[in-house]
């Protein structure tokens, strides 16, 4: 099937056709996820050599269970992001809440603004992240889904395997404790000067 | 911006602003991240097509054995055949018991089968010589 076309097909579908060892398929799927799940381990670890190697994990296992999937039942990207907080829960946990998020923070590639406003920016995600690390691992789990990802409760829900009304707590707690962390950053964030 | 906000907490606005703009960053996937996770999902798909694929037969020495004598026709043969001797060992045939009393039974009738004349018209012979002379 021509790349086009392929790309107007959902995950679902194009999980299908890779099962049945469409090579595009592979292609289309890892340019449409990877990015995702890469951000997602990345806000939850803190640490990008380690959310590459948890992605590349992650997607691992939807290429082995891509056979056995049934449409409609889940959505790809819920899957995906259930595997990945659990491998990145896996690893926190080796590493005993040892991550190193002060030099991790993502570097964006993508330098359309100015020099200037790259660098403030970037100090800002970095800011951001390392409040995002000071989390308990549930709240900032649900933070990043809500706010980062954008993901509606009831999916978050699914993914963290609670109640909506539990996610809904977990994320006013995490987005209270987000903005103490941060009210002494402002000249960080480059809010301090407004 | 959080104007006025310069202690205490960061402001709900200003810390939507920040997750909005993270949300908004987009994900880059290093290329040899990309080339590493396609190459899994390309090892995947070969691994599964060489288990799809049918195994080469390999059959044993019985198995070969089995198939030399004819294979299942040739056991439907031999069944038969087994069926068949078990039902005339029950309940033989007139000929068969006949022609059996001749081997079962230690009597006369037995010996009459040894008592074959091998040259028959020797005695007529031997007579007519005794006659002649």
């Amino acid at each position: 099937m021509a790349f086009d076309a392929l790309s107007e097909l959902d995950d679902d579908a194009l999980l299908v056709l890779y099962a049945n060892g469409d090579r595009e398929a592979a292609r289309l799927l890892t340019l449409r996820l990877g990015p995702r799940v890469l951000g997602h381990a990345r806000r939850l670890l803190g640490d990008a050599a380690e959310a590459e190697d948890v992605a590349q994990e992650a997607m691992l296992r939807l290429w082995r269970i891509a056979p056995e999937w049934r449409p409609g039942e889940a959505k790809v990207t819920t899957w995906l992001y259930r595997v990945t907080a659990n491998l990145c829960t896996d690893r926190l946990r080796k590493a005993r809440g040892g991550h190193t998020g002060l030099d991790a923070a993502p570097e964006p590639e993508d330098d359309r603004p100015g020099p200037a406003e790259a660098m403030q920016q970037s100090a800002r995600m970095d800011a951001l992240q390392q409040a995002l690390d000071a989390l308990p691992e549930r709240q900032r789990q649900a933070v990043v889904l809500r706010h980062i990802e954008g993901l509606g409760n009831p999916e978050i829900a699914g993914i963290m395997g609670i109640g909506t009304e539990a996610v809904e707590s977990l994320t006013a707690r995490g987005k209270r404790a987000l903005a103490a962390a941060l009210g002494g950053r402002r000249e960080e964030l480059g809010y301090g000067e407004d | 911006m959080a104007k006025t906000d310069t202690t205490g907490p960061l402001g709900d606005a200003a810390l939507d602003a920040l997750l909005a703009e993270a949300r908004d960053t987009p994900d880059h996937l290093p290329d040899a991240l990309m080339a590493r996770m396609l190459a899994d999902a390309e090892a995947a798909q070969d691994a599964r097509a060489q288990a799809v694929a049918p195994a080469p037969q390999r059959r044993g020495r019985l198995a070969r054995a089995f198939a030399g004598i004819g294979g299942w026709p040739a056991l439907a043969g031999f069944a038969t055949a087994t069926v068949a001797g078990i039902w005339i060992g029950i309940s033989p045939p007139a000929v068969v018991s006949d022609g059996a009393a001749y081997y079962v039974s230690g009597g006369g009738a037995a010996e009459d089968l040894y008592l074959v004349d091998t040259m028959p018209a020797y005695d007529r012979i031997a007579a007519e010589v005794q006659e002649d002379a």
